[in-house]
């Protein structure tokens, strides 16, 4: 497990050109960033090139960070904005059909429907291709609204929080969300 | 109806959790790689200042010498009279200040 660091600490030596300082900062912020990349970008080719670039962005705008909120809090939001912009340069699907999925996904999409045990890894990474496939039918914003509350479990206050939204906003969104999402599953049940 | 459906996304998420969760510590070489990167950039920039200083210094300089030119020039022309002109000033006698 990580050692606690003080960021406030590490922040002024980083800005007194301490390269140690910034190893320490890469080593705390590292986790968030790659959590938020891992969930947010779709394609996971360039995962890596992804969180190297919002870690460059994270240290040179980092004179803007004010200290009023956690840093991570801070690097949470850059980062899901680099994802959000990331993943506008790709084309939404207007809609998902039966005829789409490969037989792996088809597997899938019934096995989900049984329910059942715990996948091994080869399984999970098949779903998570299908449930990619299901959310490239949203756009960006509300594919990462969707996956804060259903996979990461966040509360509408800390989503408020990295995204800048109103919760009203949020319960709006989801609602136009959760809808498409049925309609879309209910299409791959009847075999659209 | 709706119900169904909404538990089959969630059975589908749930088999995918796994599939979803990020690295927890960087990989091998990443953090040279990336503080390499910072240095690179952070010598470029000074770099860049370097470049500007002296750039500014270069033109300040090059307007110096201009502007003495100049008025040597404004100088030695007040002084260098065609000849008709200087043996009217002569004739007349004309006080040049």
């Amino acid at each position: 497990m990580e050692q606690p660091i003080d960021i406030a600490d590490c922040l002024q030596r980083w800005k007194k050109g301490n390269e140690d300082a910034a190893e320490e900062l890469i080593r705390h912020l590292y986790p968030v960033i790659s959590k938020i990349v891992h969930v947010h970008l779709p394609r996971r080719d360039h995962e890596e090139d992804l969180v190297q670039e919002i870690l460059m962005k994270t240290f040179s705008r980092i004179h803007q960070y004010k200290g009023d909120a956690p840093l991570s809090h801070w690097v949470s939001r850059l980062a899901l904005t680099t994802c959000l912009d990331r993943l506008r340069a790709q084309k939404i699907r207007p809609e998902i059909r039966w005829a789409d999925l490969s037989p792996e996904d088809q597997d899938v999409f019934d096995a989900s429907w049984l329910g059942g045990s715990s996948p091994d890894a080869s399984q999970a990474i098949q779903a998570r291709d299908l449930v990619d496939k299901i959310l490239s039918t949203l756009s960006p914003a509300d594919r990462s609204l969707i996956l804060m509350i259903d996979l990461e479990g966040q509360s509408m206050e800390e989503i408020s929080n990295t995204t800048g939204w109103g919760v009203s906003k949020i319960k709006m969104r989801l609602f136009r969300i959760r809808t498409r999402l049925r309609k879309t599953i209910q299409n791959l049940n009847e075999r659209i | 109806m709706n119900m169904n459906e909404d538990k089959q996304w969630q059975s589908l998420l749930s088999h995918s959790a796994t599939a979803f969760t990020g690295d927890a510590v960087p990989p091998y070489g990443f953090m040279a790689s990336t503080l390499a990167r910072l240095k690179e950039k952070k010598n470029q920039q000074e770099q860049l200042e370097k470049i500007g200083i002296r750039a500014f210094l270069i033109s300040i300089g090059a307007l110096v010498i201009v502007a003495a030119i100049t008025m040597d020039l404004h100088f030695q022309n007040r002084s260098d009279l065609e000849p008709g002109v200087r043996s009217l000033i002569q004739v007349e006698n004309v006080q040049l200040s």
